[in-house]
């Protein structure tokens, strides 16, 4: 805790923080001083001179926003003197704006404009001079527009751009009166802006204002403004929304709450067109004589109803799979494994996790007892030594990302191993870049460096791993074979720079993994993360603060998912479901008679598919999943759709799958429902409805009951999400202590279990999770990939994701502006590769594997390695999904999305 | 040159040759440093306060206390900075490039003593980026010390080790302000800091640091080598030793000279400077370049020392002494520092960027009546109490000054 002080502003004693900001103590007790480059986000400016205070035994005038409390300070906040001197610095800076005001952004000067009298212009003592100022004016972004006619000069966009997000784009040209913001070497446009938009938000006067919708907005003019988590990736940033007329106008960051504490990415900012889409789905449609045709709900509902009780009947339970949904709360998550549990009495339920970190959820689980990541975002910026592995988390986890900009701000170290160059490499202190799926063999060459250099911490091996040292020598032994020269060779990662790494990452007092779906997406996926966690275990990173593993999730609730039981495995808090004892304290909650529940493991995503192909399952509910574009091999995939006798797709687009469904139910977008969903630090944050469900969409919560009652399954007689959250606090022991009414204003972090524990910021820190208590040592072995280049196809291929596109895109290719940024599908070749195969840069090319081929354009790039080529997965037109192949790792039922093998050819 | 005043900074003047670190040697060069390196850093710092030696790049702070406020700001602190401010901008003065560019030796032994006195561990001479001879010069007198072992590692087998690095400046007034040149230092752009903190607490990379003007470094050296009794006997009760006076206007002798504190303005006009050019009369000057004060020929005895100008409300400042005669159109003087100041103003705080343009197109564009010159005083005040820096805090001193001594002319323009 900080010291108390005491100090008397205008003679009022007041109770604040050691070396608190006086201008911030003083509004925070109600003395209105005036400020505009002042910011609580933000380093001290002292540019805009309006804080003027007096402090007693202090020579002259003093600006509050620079001034440390200390105890006994005696401040005068208001005098003739100090108003005067306000209302003299507001009229100089009027005498250089643009005062002209068009409603569409928040004006801080205005309201101090009036506060002074200052309103007429003829009545000012600082005639006007703006107008002989020269005015730049530049329009070249997407996203906004900066005029230098309103600008203040206060710092607050650069240093937003600088000290917030890490970014540095921003700055002034010209000095003096003249002066104005710049981005890059002139243009916004041209300049490395990637239009999180952080410089609108804390922009006081208008000088940078957002583009969309301008022509639409007035701010003093809308309806409501609700506070809701993003709907893209699993930072689970905090957003408000602006809507006018059920229509989303605006969006900002929350100020001052995790996890983002207002920063957010040009998704989160941008990327909501899609909720009012022309594009939405609006009715049900049944396919009828081969076509879909709108009905009413009553007519749909009853049709999907009706046939899975009649494949039920005929085919027997085990007949139906589910797809729940990373894209859906927590409560409707709940509510569809439940459905799958009750109505179609078995367990085949999974979602697009498998897909994604299941590898390392698998590892996790074994070795350290839970499913998650073990740190606190915050924990990005504090920790001494950050190793990002396989995650390119600029431009997939962008908010996390300003964690570690910061972090490198205030001296973290920072290793990036990747196959492909990503932006962190600029930031990064040591860049390993070792061939594709040779990973196993660089992190074990590193553990066996660590144990040369004997930089293990015996005691957390002693106390805290299961068989302490005896464990460890086996570890030992299987690593003592990945010598430098051998894992030179495998990874073509020079010795010098991994022993660097693995020495910097094992010294340094504190040290944080995040670990991406370059580690996961591969048939070795399991063990990948199994020798990561190795590392992690032998040097003690982990059980303490700002020490640990962490996978940022990639969809705002795939962590919540899992949590609340959307698995073939487990119930709701990871509670395994083959157990009796399990099933049987679930059965009683929901008030189902305990047979009636199966006890064994249902279908995995790619074992359901798989199942359908061969004909086994012939009834499938997908509750917003796009399987055509994100699965492997997607000729496997669409034949396997074909097959099914009865396909009910959920969702809020028409998408590549629904092409192939018999029934198509309009669900209501993330803007339009309540609820929670988990991020990636396992917090738990609320969702509000911003907007009323567009059309005749309805939430997939009231979907899902809809469906139950009409096949005559009671699943719960619900009234809100609240009373399905109530459940789910009953069920599963990690949410027990996590009300609505907690999380009003903050998430809190699981486990939490009971109302007066504060959450969990960091795992692990007395035991682990597994039965023992303790971490568990998997030595693994480096495996060669069964499919080898050769000379048919001689490339192997990388996918992955970019910054302005998500997932399928079925939402982000809603966006003009994140489709103005990118909205065209290419693959990386090196300049090698390129060369040896006759590829322009920029001309069209096809790209052939053994399962499929497409055509995209190719971009010459030292991003990617000689041999290898890197694709993003966002592109139906170039679904690079065509080209993947299913095989799967033995433990986590991944697919290897990072390993396909393919050669490209001019067209 | 006249003989008959004590040298001190000059007292090699035109007999080393500034490229010669042995001809520096011959003369006594380095004898200083040696007999410091023999006693406590804390005797340094003692002899450098008891000799009353105050800063002379305008402010005058006194250098003893500055290096000791330098040295117990933070005790656990590993690392500590000196540097050098020889980025000399202020109009009318010209006396650092003359230390510079004849006894280059002088500023790096007064550099070290420093450094030793407050134990850093790496110096910089930050330098107008314009001065090219000066240039020159100090970089091959550092090569120089380098290469006898003045610098660099263990220095004469002590356990003293301390670098010099040059650093240009890129041609911005502001950044011969302290915390402005430490933030260009930095390599950032050149913007004022806050105070506080000072640099003595947290000023390059926010490590204690000592920054001193090259003709304050230059008195170091003699005071260490002479005693601290021997410099306070030159100069008047406050001001300590000599100072380097510029000298410019429409006199016969214009150029630096080397002055005891206490000489006035007569003698430096009349005795040393040869008078005024046929045709011109003396009708008072600038003290102290643009961020000065003007006054009148009623000032012609006044004696030249911070004390004693500061009684008078004028200023000392860099020592530039810009005379002014019968003949000069104050009035476009007064234009010609303000726009200089517009020009040089950094626009990072509202009252500087704004006012020195208001300030400006009052004079140049506006029929200058009483109240015209009001407006602009009040301004000007305005101005001096919010601005963030030095720089905003200047025009007062013309702008006061000027008024108040030259009213009537400034008027007359106006008809």
């Amino acid at each position: 805790m900080e010291n108390k002080v005491y100090i008397t502003i205008e003679n009022k004693l007041i109770e604040a923080n050691e070396g608190e900001n006086l201008l911030q103590v003083a509004r925070k007790n109600g003395f209105d001083i005036p400020g505009l480059c002042y910011h609580p986000r933000l380093s001290i400016t002292g540019a805009c001179r309006l804080c003027v205070i007096k402090i007693e035994g202090q020579a002259g005038l003093v600006m509050a926003c620079t001034v440390q409390v200390k105890n006994g300070m005696k401040v005068i906040a208001f005098d003739d003197e100090l108003e005067n001197n306000r209302r003299n610095t507001l009229a100089y800076l009027l005498s250089e704006h643009n005062e002209s005001y068009d409603n569409t952004y928040i004006d801080e000067l205005r309201p101090l404009v009036k506060r002074y009298k200052l309103e007429n212009v003829n009545e000012r003592p600082i005639s006007s001079i703006w107008q002989n100022i020269p005015q730049k004016v530049d329009d070249t972004s997407p996203v906004l527009t900066y005029d230098s006619s309103k600008c203040i000069k206060c710092f607050r966009c650069i240093k937003a751009c600088e000290e917030i997000q890490g970014k540095g784009v921003l700055s002034f040209a010209d000095r003096g009166i003249q002066k104005y913001i710049v981005a890059g070497f002139g243009k916004w446009g041209e300049s490395e802006c990637d239009g999180c938009g952080e410089c609108i938000q804390l922009c006081p006067t208008g000088a940078i204002v957002e583009k969309p919708n301008r022509n639409k907005i007035n701010v003093n003019d809308i309806d409501k403004k609700v506070n809701t988590t993003c709907p893209y990736c699993g930072v689970g940033c905090q957003i408000e929304v602006w809507v006018k007329d059920n229509e989303i106008l605006r969006v900002n960051g929350v100020e001052n709450v995790s996890p983002n504490y207002g920063r957010l990415c040009v998704k989160g900012r941008f990327g909501y067109q899609y909720a009012n889409h022309k594009k939405r789905l609006t009715q049900p449609l049944v396919r009828k004589n081969g076509k879909l045709e709108p009905v009413s709900w009553d007519e749909a509902i009853q049709y999907t109803a009706n046939q899975f009780l009649k494949i039920k009947e005929k085919y027997g339970s085990a007949s139906l799979a589910g797809y729940s949904s990373a894209k859906c709360s927590n409560e409707e998550n709940y509510l569809f494994q439940k459905f799958i549990r009750i109505a179609f009495g078995n367990n085949n339920v999974d979602y697009c996790t498998r897909l994604c970190h299941a590898s390392t959820v698998a590892a996790m689980i074994r070795s350290l007892g839970d499913g998650a990541g073990s740190n606190s975002i915050e924990d990005f910026e504090t920790t001494d030594c950050l190793i990002v592995i396989g995650n390119n988390i600029i431009e997939t986890h962008p908010v996390t990302a300003t964690f570690v900009k910061r972090g490198k701000q205030r001296g973290q170290q920072i290793i990036v191993i990747d196959p492909k160059w990503t932006p962190l490499v600029k930031y990064a202190d040591i860049f390993l870049q070792p061939r594709l799926a040779t990973d196993v063999a660089l992190l074990n060459g590193m553990v066996n460096v660590i144990i040369k250099n004997n930089l293990i911490d015996k005691k957390f091996i002693e106390e805290r791993i299961e068989g302490g040292f005896e464990s460890f020598n086996y570890l030992k032994e299987v690593v003592s074979k990945y010598t430098e020269e051998l894992v030179e060779e495998i990874t073509g990662v020079p010795r010098d720079l991994f022993t660097k790494a693995a020495i910097m990452y094992a010294k340094a007092p504190t040290a944080m993994i995040a670990t991406g779906m370059g580690m996961s997406q591969q048939t070795v996926g399991t063990n990948n993360v199994f020798a990561l966690l190795n590392m992690c275990l032998i040097t003690g990173k982990i059980g303490r603060e700002k020490c640990g593993i962490n996978p940022p999730r990639g969809q705002n609730n795939v962590q919540g998912a899992t949590d609340v039981g959307a698995s073939p495995i487990m119930y709701p808090g990871y509670i395994p479901l083959t157990n009796e004892k399990n099933r049987y304290e679930v059965s009683k909650v929901w008030g189902v008679p305990f047979e009636t529940l199966d006890p064994n493991p249902g279908l995995t995503t790619l074992e359901i598919m798989d199942a359908a192909y061969d004909g086994k399952i012939k009834a499938l509910y997908i509750m917003g999943e796009n399987p055509v574009v994100t699965d492997p091999d997607q000729l496997h995939t669409i034949n396997a759709l074909q097959k099914l006798e009865f396909l009910v797709v959920q969702d809020i687009f028409e998408t590549e799958t629904s092409a192939y469904a018999h029934v198509v139910l309009p669900a209501s977008s993330l803007f339009e429902k309540d609820g929670t969903v988990v991020n990636s630090d396992r917090r738990v944050l609320r969702l509000r409805k911003t907007i009323e469900p567009i059309g005749e969409s309805k939430p997939d919560w009231l979907i899902i009951i809809n469906i139950a009652n009409k096949m005559g399954v009671n699943i719960g007689n619900y009234h809100n999400v609240e009373e399905i959250w109530e459940e789910i606090r009953k069920v599963a022991p990690i949410f027990k202590g996590i009300s609505y009414n907690r999380i009003e204003n903050q998430g809190i972090q699981w486990p939490c279990y009971d109302e007066n524990h504060e959450g969990t910021s960091t795992l692990y820190k007395e035991k682990f999770n597994t039965l023992s208590g303790k971490a568990k040592i998997y030595p693994v072995e480096y495996q060669s990939q069964s499919e080898q280049p050769n000379e048919e196809y001689p490339l192997v291929m990388n996918t992955g994701r970019n910054l302005y596109q998500y997932h399928s895109s079925t939402m982000t290719r809603k966006s003009d502006v994140l489709n103005s940024y990118l909205n065209e599908s290419y693959v990386l070749v090196n300049p090698v590769d390129a060369k040896k195969y006759n590829i322009q840069d920029r001309s069209k090319v096809k790209v052939i594997s053994p399962r499929g081929n497409l055509v995209t354009t190719a971009i010459v790039s030292d991003e990617v390695l000689s041999g290898e080529v890197f694709m993003p997965w966002h592109f139906h037109e170039s679904p690079v999904n065509a080209l993947t192949r299913n095989e799967k790792d033995p433990i986590s039922k991944i697919a290897p999305f990072k390993y396909s093998i393919v050669r490209i050819e001019h067209l | 040159m006249n003989s008959k005043y004590p040298k001190v900074v000059l007292k090699n003047f035109g007999i080393i040759d500034p490229f010669s670190i042995d001809s520096y040697i011959q003369n006594g060069g380095f004898e200083a440093f040696k007999k410091a390196l023999k006693l406590n850093r804390i005797d340094v710092i003692d002899e450098i306060k008891k000799s009353g030696l105050r800063g002379r790049g305008g402010a005058g702070f006194f250098t003893g206390l500055k290096q000791n406020y330098t040295i117990s700001s933070c005790e656990e602190c590993t690392e500590r900075f000196v540097i050098c401010n020889a980025d000399e901008g202020e109009p009318g003065t010209f006396k650092d490039k003359l230390i510079m560019e004849n006894d280059p030796f002088v500023i790096i032994e007064g550099i070290l003593i420093s450094a030793y006195a407050i134990d850093a561990t790496k110096g910089f001479i930050y330098i107008r980026g314009e001065y090219d001879k000066s240039i020159q010069v100090i970089q091959n007198a550092i090569d120089q010390a380098y290469e006898k072992g003045f610098l660099g590692k263990k220095i004469l087998n002590t356990n003293f080790s301390f670098d010099i690095e040059l650093f240009l400046g890129a041609g911005s007034y502001l950044c011969g302000e302290e915390l402005t040149l430490i933030e260009s230092l930095e390599g950032k752009r050149g913007y004022p800091r806050i105070k506080p903190p000072f640099p003595a607490e947290k000023g390059l990379w926010n490590k204690p640091t000592l920054i001193n003007n090259v003709e304050t470094f230059s008195n170091i050296p003699y005071i260490i080598q002479n005693g601290s009794e021997w410099f306070s006997s030159i100069g008047t009760s406050e001001s300590k030793g000599t100072k380097l006076f510029c000298l410019s206007g429409n006199i016969k002798n214009t150029g630096v000279y080397e002055l005891p504190f206490g000489i006035s303005l007569r003698e430096i006009v009349y005795d040393i400077g040869g008078g005024m050019l046929p045709g011109y009369e003396f009708k008072g000057a600038i003290l102290g370049g643009a961020a000065g004060t003007f006054v009148n020929d009623n000032f012609i005895d006044v004696p030249m020392a911070f004390e004693t100008l500061k009684s008078i409300g004028a200023t000392l400042g860099s020592g530039a002494i810009i005379v002014i005669d019968q003949k000069t159109n104050l009035l476009k003087l007064l234009i010609n520092i303000i726009e200089f100041f517009k020009h040089e103003s950094c626009g990072k705080c509202v009252p500087c960027r704004i006012g020195t343009t208001l300030i400006y197109n009052k004079l140049k564009y506006n029929k200058l009546t009483e109240n015209e010159f009001n407006w602009i005083l009040e301004q000007s005040e305005y101005m001096a109490r919010t601005s963030l820096c030095p720089l905003g805090q200047s025009p007062i001193l013309p702008v006061k000054s000027a008024i108040k001594y030259f009213k009537k002319k400034l008027l007359a323009y106006g008809k």
